[in-house]
């Protein structure tokens, strides 16, 4: 075991921990543990853009932003946090493009923008031209913009360090971040590093479903470790559904594609958004749109012989502007489809995307414990954090703008704090638990396997919480996960060696995922209502009364080991937006 | 722009093109075993596998990790091409799993994996990246301009102007390219295909002012005058960058500014 | 649904051999040459540039001059029965043929050394290796260029 010191330790390497480290390693001495490469991370995956109100090709303010994102939350948004969003939007499309960003340009120059999903002109009009984009690769260019910057200001990275522990020490009855355990894929050798500041990055959990557009890595790591030491999560039951994944294999496919003009169509050939949102049609925002998908399919006017699916239909949209704006989904679809876009509609289904909650945080990314209580020495950032700019649906591209709005604001947070701040005494045997966590795994003799474990939790959940939920689903999936859990204790793997044990971290991930299902399941049992991703059938309005707030998971442990969730609820911040009903 | 709504319905009614109802079949996995821990030399294993000629070599591989030998190790992430986790070597060439489907590469034969090539295998197909990321790192590979004051506007920068380094700014970080390259394989000094991407990236960016450093850097023993242009990279890239290309270009910028 | 076989190669654990375990790995067969934090520091100037353009260039101007040397030699003039002592005398007297010989034979080596300079930069792995091929690569090529040179400038056409 080795102890390493540092001011700031980010977990994660993706656009929010990247941007963070470039603020970070400006103050304090910071170290970035991560589980990939940082170029591997999944802010690459992103594709359409990132919005900001520059009002470069029409008329745009910040103000109608914030209302977009508030309303496309579901009026689940802390309106000071998405105020924040929007109005630093701005300056963050600037300090990339003076980064580097290969953004599309206008012909006169400046950065090109286009139309997106649930962004509107004057409070919901129509469509306006809001997001910056990079062709479809957006992600990919931020990503490897903000690595670019890593390199330049020489970020020290520690490559495939997987942290499994949070440590937190009680100072005066108050809980306080001392560090990060960390376990090294090339050696099996534990890390602890002590550090007057955490942030975690490390992105979201969409792999506890089984069609997803998430990574094969996005496991909820981070969410998994801080939940399990006390600390609550917000918000979980509500999960992003894209409408347009590419059907079975759910990968991605940008909301771009109807920015620029895609639309989607049932078997009829029927443009069947006009039905669900007369204004914004394709472009409504994505809950909606995927409930219109799978309503289209449930009524029987999905395409294919089993009818589960509908079509993004290209086909009208001269070629040249697919090679020059879409160039990466076109290719998707020759190669894993072997459809030709230019001639042939693609066959698409909603995907599990991206989950709007996470580890609560105020607008300065301090993680909190409670409905108030800061932990000192602990933020979050990016798609793991809840701050709630997201409420209960994520607009498109406002999570390539979270990552670098508040992974920005956590790293210098992070990097202040530090600057002032002592070391918080670490725990005794910091490594135990990894220790006794990775020995279990290694020496268990019992008969269950990861794989099977995890292929039944992605299908109850694809089955049972996914776009449309009811009590008896909901429940359904509570017991089957429950059922799981406790086979999970009984899982083997095989390898027991030392370097770049995958096998044991694959356990290790389903046991997270585990943990968060959980929590995720319950929440939404909680949920009497319907709000923006999260759709119960049996309770199909939203009922502002008694669920305009927020949820706070946390583990509780009984006397006799036994956890269960325990639900409370926080309020949620309002300024100026009223509640309405939501239109599009 | 007429929309052709009749021609959508027609199409409908038929099965998907591409996802015709398919047997399984069988296929041969050939994978190249490397442990320390067990052993010191690198062997090759068959696996037998019941697939969906459809499916990526990836899922294949992830087929034998969950179902057959939890030992067999490889990195991957996204599973659709854009991390660049998984570059390895199949049938011969460098490809990224996930973006190999088994049809296209003759299942009928046992399909052969391999770490890729020049770069130390660590276990299975595992290799060890810090040489590459170091002859990235090498090239500057970050926008250098005059520090200005606080963001107030974005630069201009034309639609033309944008497009002359397109090319290379798709690129991933796979290690396909350097490592399909005879010159790296057994010269590790070699900057590599990668590395001069990324730099022709920032060199042929007009916002750049730091071309000039660049090409000192690639004008060096072991920079760009070490291509033989056997178009291996151009080849492997699963980007479809026109590396040799690019290369190309950074030889020719230096010769034309130096004379 | 699948079987494993391991194929016949496979290495089992050979009698004497040494055996690894978790906590006693083999050793890593490394890459040849690779780069490090510490590689070599990078080399200013623009030798490999002009090397690379020389091949090139020189490339050109010998294709001109040897196929007209090989022009000469073997088909012009009743072909290669002519040359003799005498031939050459006769065209060396001319300051021309000098120079033509002498380009071709300056070009024709330096550009074949700098071509096996090359493959041996490619192909060469250990530093010893080099070291002594380049040795003995350069050490031809100067011995023959000074030989070559020797002879063009100091031919008696009387030495019988």
């Amino acid at each position: 075991m080795k102890i390493h010191k540092y001011d700031t330790v980010i977990v994660g390497a993706g656009g929010a921990g990247m941007r963070a480290a470039i603020e970070a390693t400006k103050r304090s001495r910071t170290a970035v543990l991560t589980k990939l490469y940082p170029t591997r991370s999944h802010t690459g995956a992103a594709q359409g853009g990132m919005a900001a109100a520059l009002a470069n090709v029409e008329e745009d303010n910040w103000e109608w932003h914030t209302f977009d994102t508030v309303k496309g939350g579901d009026y689940l948004v802390d309106q000071d946090a998405a105020e924040i969003l929007a109005k630093e939007a701005i300056d963050a499309v600037l300090d990339l493009e003076k980064m580097g960003l290969p953004f599309n340009r206008t012909p006169n120059g400046t950065i090109d923008q286009r139309r997106f999903g649930g962004h509107s002109r004057n409070h919901g009009e129509a469509p306006v031209r809001r997001s910056c984009y990079a062709a479809d690769r957006t992600g990919h260019m931020i990503l490897q913009t903000l690595y670019q910057n890593c390199v330049k200001e020489g970020v020290e990275f520690f490559n495939e360090f997987y942290v499994l522990d949070q440590l937190i020490t009680e100072v005066d009855g108050v809980k306080r971040s001392a560090g990060v355990v960390a376990y090294e894929l090339a050696t099996g050798e534990i890390h602890v590093f002590q550090a007057k500041a955490v942030i975690y990055a490390s992105g979201g959990t969409g792999k506890f479903f089984k069609v997803t557009s998430n990574a094969h890595t996005l496991t909820g790591d981070g969410q998994a470790a801080v939940y399990r030491r006390g600390l609550p999560l917000e918000d979980m039951e509500f999960f992003q559904f894209h409408p347009t994944g590419i059907w079975r294999m759910g990968i991605l496919l940008t909301e771009g594609a109807r920015g620029e003009g895609g639309i989607l169509r049932n078997k009829d050939g029927e443009r069947f958004m006009e039905k669900y949102a007369p204004v914004m049609k394709d472009l409504a925002s994505r809950d909606v749109v995927s409930r219109s998908i799978y309503t289209e399919i449930r009524e029987g006017r999905g395409c294919g012989p089993e009818g589960d699916h509908v079509y993004l239909d290209l086909t009208h949209l001269p070629p040249e502007q697919l090679d020059a704006k879409l160039p990466d989904i076109t290719e998707f679809a020759r190669t894993y489809l072997g459809i030709e876009p230019y001639t042939d509609p693609i066959p698409i289904q909603p995907t599990a995307h991206y989950a709007m909650g996470g580890i609560p945080t105020n607008v300065m990314g301090e993680v909190l414990a409670d409905n108030t209580t800061v932990v000192p020495g602990l933020y979050a950032a990016g798609e793991v954090a809840c701050v709630s700019v997201h409420g209960a649906n994520r607009l498109g591209t406002n999570s390539l703008l979270d990552i670098n709005v508040f992974g920005r604001r956590a790293g210098i947070a992070a990097a202040e704090y530090s600057a002032k701040a002592d070391y918080v005494e670490l725990p005794d045997a910091p490594e135990s638990f990894v220790v006794e966590q990775i020995e279990r795994l290694r020496t268990s003799t019992g008969n269950e396997r990861v794989a099977t474990i995890r292929r039944e939790l992605q299908e109850t959940m694809d089955a049972n919480v996914m776009v449309f939920r009811t009590e008896q689903t909901i429940k359904t999936a509570v017991e089957k996960i429950a059922e799981l859990k406790e086979r999970y204790r009984n899982v083997a793997i095989q390898d027991k060696g030392k370097r770049f044990n995958t096998d044991l971290l694959e356990a290790i991930e389903l046991g997270n995922l585990l943990d968060l299902a959980e929590v995720m399941a319950v929440s939404a049992l909680a949920r009497k209502e319907s709000r923006g991703g999260h759709y119960r059938e049996d309770y199909p309005n939203r009922d502002d009364v008694n669920f305009m707030r927020h949820t706070m998971a946390y583990r509780e442990v009984g006397a006799d080991g036994s956890e269960t969730v325990r639900l409370d609820y926080k309020p949620v911040v309002q300024t100026r937006y009223q509640p309405m009903e939501r239109k599009y | 722009m007429a929309t052709p709504v009749l021609d959508k319905a027609d199409a409908a009614g038929q099965p998907e093109p591409g996802f015709a109802d398919s047997p399984y079949i069988t296929v041969t996995f050939r994978v190249r075993r490397f442990n320390p821990e067990v052993a010191a030399e690198a062997t090759w294993e068959d696996f037998q596998l019941e697939i969906d000629p459809k499916e990526r070599v990836l899922d294949g591989l992830h087929k034998i990790k969950w179902d057959v030998d939890g030992t067999l190790t490889f990195r991957r992430s996204c599973a659709h091409g854009i991390c660049g986790s998984d570059a390895m070597r199949i049938n011969g060439k460098n490809r990224l799993a996930c973006k190999t489907l088994i049809k296209d590469i003759n299942p009928e034969k046992p399909i052969t994996i391999e770490p890729i090539k020049g770069l130390t295998v660590l276990k299975d197909l595992v290799v060890d990246m810090e040489p590459f990321f170091q002859a990235y790192r090498d090239v500057m590979p970050f926008l250098v301009v005059k520090e200005t004051n606080e963001p107030t506007r974005e630069r201009y920068q034309s639609p033309e102007d944008r497009e002359r380094f397109d090319d290379t700014t798709k690129c991933i970080l796979c290690a396909a390219c350097t490592s399909s390259c005879p010159v790296f394989w057994n010269d590790g000094q070699y900057f590599g295909p990668a590395a001069i991407v990324n730099a022709h990236r920032f060199i042929f960016d007009s916002r750049d002012e730091a071309g000039e450093q660049r090409l000192e850097i690639l004008n060096d023993r072991d920079g760009v005058w070490r291509c033989r242009t056997t178009f291996n990279c151009t080849d492997a890239c699963p980007r479809g960058i026109e590396v040799t290309k690019a290369i190309q270009e950074v030889k020719r910028a230096l010769i034309t500014r130096r004379y | 649904m699948s079987t494993t076989e391991t194929t016949a190669s496979g290495v089992g654990p050979v009698e004497g051999a040494p055996v690894y375990t978790v906590d006693n790995p083999a050793p890593l067969i490394e890459a040849p040459r690779k780069r490090t934090k510490k590689s070599p520091k990078s080399t200013r100037g623009n030798f490999e540039l002009a090397a690379w353009l020389f091949m090139r260039l020189s490339g050109i101007v010998l294709v001109v001059l040897v196929l007209g040397h090989l022009l000469i030699q073997l088909v012009l003039d009743g072909g290669v029965s002519k040359i003799g002592f005498a031939f050459v005398a006769g065209r060396w007297a001319s300051p021309f043929w000098q120079v033509w010989d002498l380009l071709m034979l300056w070009l024709a080596m330096l550009h074949g050394a700098n071509g096996l300079r090359t493959i041996i930069n490619d192909y060469a792995e250990r530093p010893n290796s080099r070291l002594w091929l380049k040795g003995l690569l350069y050490t031809a090529t100067v011995f023959t260029i000074l030989l070559g040179t020797l002879v063009i400038f100091t031919f008696d056409p009387n030495i019988r």
